[in-house]
């Protein structure tokens, strides 16, 4: 689903008569998403940012065909909005909110697991694919077509290498942020068959941070699979104390689990080149595919 | 968030887990001792290994539990302050692992057991895992498995404890409910310990979350100002040299780990979401008087990568920040890159012309060595 998303996919909005939603929905037009719709249950709008307003899910996917939708509800309205989207028959869905209870991802993880459908979220701001689609907030000052697959659990630090690698002339194929969240939607691991199997991507850049299983699990599945495209990992966190969270729910060491030395050490045995700075992570990436630069 | 094992034991004591009498000290004054000894003095810092780090010491004498309080308290164990420690009547039995915590992966519940309690459970081996559903009789039903080779006598009552564990963790929306140990005897289960995470995500409808945390603003001051404050902001360093103003989780936290390595000491995380500001200069002000209030500060760091946020905006309500915050005397390095950020930098340079103002992390990041060396 996320390798054949294009400018042809129909989108709607979740809550696009908020202050949010108008807002993104109108960036994620004017970026060439094709936004079909949106719904809004507390008011009787007939349109926002230039697409018909439905009363609920179901009569938008109705009225526009659409398959992937952007929640811009509240946390603790996003477990219900996922569960009208699905029930609607939405096969991708993106939760851009940050503090969606703990329980409430359980339980939107195993509606999704149910539905077979794919869920992206949440804390992040979506995934695009340069040139062709954008699914929530990532910054066009960074989005540009190229060689390099990009997956994060944080929007701002992912914001900053892809950036940096896009004034150098190294854009994205596929860009997801899988979000800062203990309990999320789409996991590292999920998306390396995907990223191996896409012909746009040639290389892959993670950027983790410390606390959770994703990096180790992505390790093994690497181990599983072969590292069959370069994998540059940047891990967030060094100085994390333990037992104390910075920002993201997810990003809490306990113990020996979670630490950044177990993650770079899975990620380097699996064959990953894990690096110390953003700055390291650039350089490295920039020039093993220099004859790639546009 | 890790609570201290005080209220960790609370919540469970009210879910019907049975706890060992205990008091609270929090000062030299120590009434009364519960029950007869031993007794265990434990440091209430929301952090594992207390054992091994000193934080946890056998007592046999009222004598040697006051030298233990005293010793104990107002001392830094593993990065946390001292603030309380935890007289408890050393509890009887034989000595297991039992933990119930959200598995991220299979969206659901991961059951842990081990017939040996009290010791490092990832280093010794011992414990087995079982993913079950989120639902207590699941669980029941996974710990049933895990159990399979101990007695009967064990069994009846590490099973109750179980389901309550269990019960606890969906209705109170936790992370991690951990006993490590779980004393075990003929008459009963008692907690020998508690590690519980909760999510501080749902406590709009959990009052009794709310409260445990509302009741120790030190202890848990970083959960409170997220609670108040609606953003995030963690002290790193009382006697840091760097403040932070940034954005993002992630870049912040890397922020931190790129200025360490350089030698520097950053004072605290912050993740300020810009977006949230809607026109008015007081968070930044918020963040700039908490900074300011560290003798030890020596310059800040502002970076702001804006994907929405317009920087012209910011750059203005920054630069009125820093006129209305008398305590800041520091040099300020900015690093704003996005939208609108030639007329941040424009206005930044006229009402704060001292101020470097640059799109480049890896100049801002130079800067702020140069001025705090």
């Amino acid at each position: 689903m996320i390798g054949s998303l294009s400018h042809e996919t129909p989108v709607i909005v979740q809550g696009i008569t908020g202050r949010m939603g108008r807002t993104h929905a109108a960036l994620m037009r004017s970026y060439g998403t094709n936004i079909v719709g949106g719904t809004s249950t507390r008011t009787d709008t007939p349109e926002a940012a230039g697409v018909p307003v439905f009363a609920n899910c179901r009569d938008a996917v109705l009225a526009t065909g659409a398959v992937a939708s952007v929640v811009l509800a509240p946390p603790m309205e996003t477990r219900a909005a996922v569960e009208e989207a699905l029930g609607a028959g939405i096969r991708l869905v993106v939760t851009v909110a940050e503090g969606i209870p703990l329980h409430d991802a359980i339980q939107i993880g195993r509606a999704a697991r149910r539905a077979d459908a794919v869920w992206i979220g949440g804390s992040t701001p979506g995934l695009a694919i340069p040139g062709e689609i954008k699914l929530g907030f990532l910054p066009d000052v960074c989005l540009r077509p190229g060689p390099f697959a990009i997956m994060s659990k944080s929007g701002t630090l992912s914001y900053e290498c892809g950036y940096r690698l896009a004034l150098a002339g190294l854009g994205q194929s596929i860009w997801v942020g899988v979000g800062g969240d203990q309990v999320k939607g789409v996991r590292f691991a999920d998306l390396l068959p995907v990223l191996f199997a896409d012909p746009r991507t040639h290389a892959i850049l993670l950027v983790g941070e410390v606390g959770g299983s994703e990096e180790e699990e992505c390790a093994d599945a690497v181990a599983r699979l072969g590292l069959r495209k370069p994998i540059y990992a940047l891990i967030a966190g060094r100085e994390a104390k333990e037992g104390v969270t910075m920002g993201h729910a997810g990003a809490l060491v306990l113990g020996d689990a979670g630490t950044l030395a177990s993650k770079t050490q899975r990620l380097t045995a699996a064959g990953a080149s894990v690096f110390g700075s953003i700055e390291a992570i650039v350089a490295a990436c920039i020039s093993d595919f220099a004859a790639m630069r546009t | 968030v890790l609570l201290i094992e005080a209220d960790g034991k609370a919540l469970l004591a009210e879910h019907g887990i049975p706890v060992p009498d205990a008091v609270l000290v929090s000062d030299a004054t120590i009434g009364e001792l519960p029950g007869e000894g031993p007794w265990i003095v434990k440091a209430q810092v929301p952090v594992g290994g207390r054992g091994k780090a000193g934080g946890v010491v056998r007592c046999e004498t009222p004598q040697d539990v006051a030298a233990a309080v005293h010793r104990m308290l107002g001392k830094r164990l593993k990065g946390h302050e001292v603030e309380a420690c935890l007289i408890e009547q050393a509890a009887i039995g034989d000595e297991r692992y039992l933990a119930v915590m959200v598995d991220a992966a299979s969206y659901g519940l991961r059951v842990i057991y081990s017939t040996q309690g009290g010791i490092d459970i990832e280093q010794s081996g011992s414990a087995q895992a079982r993913l079950c559903a989120p639902h207590p009789a699941a669980v029941v039903e996974a710990l049933s498995e895990l159990t399979a080779g101990e007695p009967d006598a064990v069994r009846n009552h590490v099973h109750p404890a179980g389901r309550k564990l269990a019960d606890m963790l969906i209705q109170r929306e936790l992370a991690l409910a951990e006993i490590n140990p779980l004393f075990v005897s003929p008459v009963g289960c008692a907690a020998g310990d508690a590690k519980i995470v909760v999510d501080l995500s749902a406590v709009e409808r959990q009052p009794r979350i709310a409260a445990l945390i509302q009741a120790r603003p030190d202890t848990y001051a970083d959960a409170n100002r997220k609670l108040t404050e609606g953003f995030d902001y963690v002290e790193l360093d009382p006697e840091g040299h760097i403040g932070l103003v940034t954005t993002g989780a992630g870049l912040s936290m890397m922020l931190i780990d790129e200025l360490t390595a350089r030698g520097m000491k950053p004072l605290n995380f912050c993740d300020i979401r810009t977006g949230q500001m809607r026109g008015s200069p007081a968070r930044a002000m918020r963040v700039l008087e908490w900074i300011t209030s560290r003798p030890s500060l020596r310059a800040i760091l502002v970076s702001v990568f804006a994907g929405i946020t317009d920087l012209a905006e910011f750059g203005g309500l920054l630069a009125t920040a820093m006129e209305q915050t008398p305590t800041l005397r520091v040099p300020v390095v900015a690093r704003l890159v996005g939208r609108g950020a030639p007329e941040a930098k424009r206005i930044l340079a006229e009402r704060h012309p001292d101020m470097l103002v640059t799109e480049d992390l890896e100049e801002a990041m130079a800067a702020i060595a140069r001025v705090a060396a």
